[in-house]
């Protein structure tokens, strides 16, 4: 009786939504990795700092956070179709009104404010759609279109530089904007299942009004479901409450290598060009771990969870390991594992979430998630600049990297050990089980 | 010191100091008691201190006629000679072009490692530099002195006339040094046609998008 998306297309038009998340991924994410090239432009622009300058881009990150969960309520009620174009339209004005650059202060409420929540209302509905259209193949699905991030990522770097360098900053801005207005174009590609928004709630968090509900009951064989625009009740559950602390400690890791990444190398004399291109490798290994990632869940040998807890754990070996290095050689072979733990484990970490907390609430637990993630996200790299300082050496914010994340997959191995007692507690009521699935708890429910 | 191309050093100074410039010769060198001349130019300069295998000269560099290129030649079987350059701090700017667009406003920054005592601005109008001072009008043109080490020129309501090459000066007690700026004016219709570009394609795909869809729908319902 766990209710679900009825039959979940599972291919089929299922694959243009990939397409289309794909896109909207690279024209979101990446552009905000990369957004970097305009800031030497605009900080001289303005005559600023370069810390005024680097809290557009904290607002942009910060806002993409806060506008997640109001993204995901918003596609509970709306379509994510909806979301997703005016997500769209948002991050195409941000940018847009960011070509009349009049102070710092409009930057900031431009490519920062708007930018940051088209973003966050493109990239939310994006990501949870490919999830509602497919099941088996869920994986798979995500991995690909979680790819796009890395693909564009990696165009977008020499992209920028050129147009920056034909139009100046402004006139990139510009042209940036109305490039991401695709994004719209790609949002009214993904069509809204039509079992997916089962019975939407028209009050927040309260019943549903008789005469909504009796009229959606009519046109669905199962019990009605109540969407609630925003589910707090998620945080009573413990395997939630328990990813989501897994989700704020690799947060707190996640954005610590790439920052360090570069500055190592120049300690260790690598030359610069030599240094930016470690993080191409990054992207490349990233790019390919995301993908191979993908379809090795899709194989189905080991449950995603045991699978996500063995990336982490390879991803801080390889942090652990980092630090050793001493030359271009081994750094690129070092940063090129990383990049590609990195990848296998962002591919895997959202079908883990849907797998936890199951499809009809996936929605306001994305949104919840990525919140509470945030601030991962916000206190570690001050603090690893801060482990730094003391430390006075960046090989020690690769260390504090590689702790917390082996500190992650500590509450990841609880939370399968809960899962898995929880399933032999419900096997041992209902007695004539059939089933003979190799990993009995999770499949379980959400299949047949 | 072996036979090879000659050894090169350069010195950056920007006030009046003292400097000692001392060759070494290597205890493993074939080259044995040889004569050794300072020279600056064709000049000889007289030195005054010598070590068991170093020959030293002592200078005082008070002003720009004392900097240029001093060479320490040792001359024995063979000649080996080591030269410095001592030469003012190098002006970093921008050497991308910067490109503005018209009506706007223009932020020329340079900086310079040493403090220096005044920065001059020049506009080339055809083969010649022309001071940017205040006889130029004052809503024009703008220096400001970001801190000690910078100096930034803006230029306001920006015109095609504007474009080119613009160099900061910065006068240190012992000499001076230049930086070069490009400017680069383009009007607003320039970045405007690739954006209306990808708007109207952005325009076609979505209605075509639509128009599939409501066809496929009126399709399946028949």
């Amino acid at each position: 009786m766990q209710a679900k998306d009825s039959n979940p297309p599972d291919g089929g038009y299922g694959w243009v939504v990939v397409v289309s998340a794909f896109m909207v991924m690279g024209l979101t994410v990446a552009v905000l990795k990369t957004f970097g090239l305009f800031f030497v432009e605009i900080q001289q622009h303005f005559d600023g700092l370069a810390s005024t300058t680097s809290w557009i881009t904290s607002v942009t990150i910060a806002i993409f956070h806060l506008g997640a969960p109001v993204a995901s309520s918003l596609c509970v009620r709306y379509t994510h179709r909806a979301v997703v174009i005016t997500g769209g339209l948002l991050a195409f004005s941000g940018m847009a009104l960011g070509f009349f650059g009049l102070s710092m202060i409009w930057m900031y409420v431009t490519t920062g404010f708007l930018q940051g929540l088209g973003i966050s209302f493109s990239w939310t509905p994006a990501i949870s759609i490919v999830s509602h259209y497919f099941s088996k193949k869920r994986a798979l699905a995500n991995a690909i279109a979680s790819a796009g991030e890395c693909a564009f990522a990696f165009t977008f770097g020499p992209f920028f530089q050129w147009l920056i360098s034909q139009y100046g900053w402004k006139g990139a801005l510009l042209i940036t904007g109305g490039i991401q207005l695709n994004i719209c174009a790609c949002g009214v590609l993904m069509r809204p299942l039509t079992s997916s928004c089962l019975p939407k709630a028209s009050h927040s968090k309260t019943e549903i009004p008789p005469g909504n509900g009796a009229s959606r009951t009519d046109k669905e064989d199962k019990s009605p479901i109540i969407h609630k625009t925003f589910n707090w009740m998620l945080l009573r559950r413990p395997e939630f409450v328990l990813y989501t602390i897994f989700g704020i400690l690799a947060a707190m890791s996640f954005f610590v290598p790439p920052l360090f990444l570069v500055p190592l190398s120049h300690s260790l004399g690598i030359d610069e060009s030599w240094a930016a291109s470690l993080l191409s490798i990054l992207a490349v290994m990233d790019f390919a771990g995301r993908l191979l990632c993908g379809w090795y869940v899709n194989l189905r040998v080991t449950k995603t969870i045991h699978l996500l807890a063995m990336t982490i754990t390879l991803i801080s070996t390889s942090l652990m390991l980092l630090p050793l290095a001493n030359n271009y050689l081994s750094l690129a072979l070092f940063t090129g594992f990383y990049g590609f733990f990195f990848g296998t484990t962002v591919a895997v970490h959202i079908t883990v979430l849907a797998d936890i907390v199951g499809m009809p609430e996936f929605d306001s637990a994305l949104g919840l998630f990525m919140l509470i993630r945030s601030t991962g996200g916000f206190v570690g790299p001050p603090l690893a600049g801060l482990i730094v300082d003391v430390a006075g050496d960046y090989r020690a914010g690769f260390y504090m990297a590689g702790a917390t994340l082996i500190l992650s997959a500590g509450f990841l191995v609880t939370l399968d050990q809960l899962q898995q007692r929880k399933e032999r507690g419900s096997q041992t009521i209902i007695k004539s089980e059939k089933s003979t699935l190799p990993y009995p708890s999770l499949h379980l429910l959400k299949h047949q | 010191g072996v036979s090879g191309p000659p050894l090169e050093r350069t010195i950056t100074l920007a006030n009046a100091t003292k400097v000692g410039l001392i060759c070494t010769l290597d205890k493993n060198s074939p080259l044995k008691s040889p004569q050794v001349t300072w020279k600056r130019g064709n000049e000889t300069i007289s030195h005054n201190s010598k070590a068991e295998n170093s020959w030293s000269i002592q200078l005082t560099i008070s002003d720009s006629s004392k900097m240029g290129s001093y060479t320490c030649i040792l001359k024995g079987q063979e000649e080996i000679s080591a030269v410095f350059h001592l030469q003012v701090p190098k002006i970093e700017a921008r050497e991308k072009p910067i490109i503005t667009y018209e009506r706007d406003v223009a932020v020329l920054l340079c900086t310079s490692p040493y403090t220096p005592m005044a920065w001059t601005w020049y506009m080339t109008s055809g083969s010649k530099q022309i001071a940017i001072n205040d006889t130029f009008e004052t809503d024009k043109y703008a220096i400001d002195r970001v801190s000690v080490n910078d100096t930034c020129l803006k230029i306001f309501k920006l015109t095609k006339a504007d474009a080119g090459v613009y160099w900061c000066e910065a006068a240190f007690q012992l000499g001076k040094s230049k930086g070069k700026v490009e400017l680069k004016v383009l009007s607003f219709t320039a970045p405007l046609k690739p954006f209306l570009a990808i708007v109207v394609e952005v325009v076609i795909f979505v209605t075509t998008i639509v128009l599939y869809e409501l066809y496929s729908k009126r399709k399946g319902k028949r």
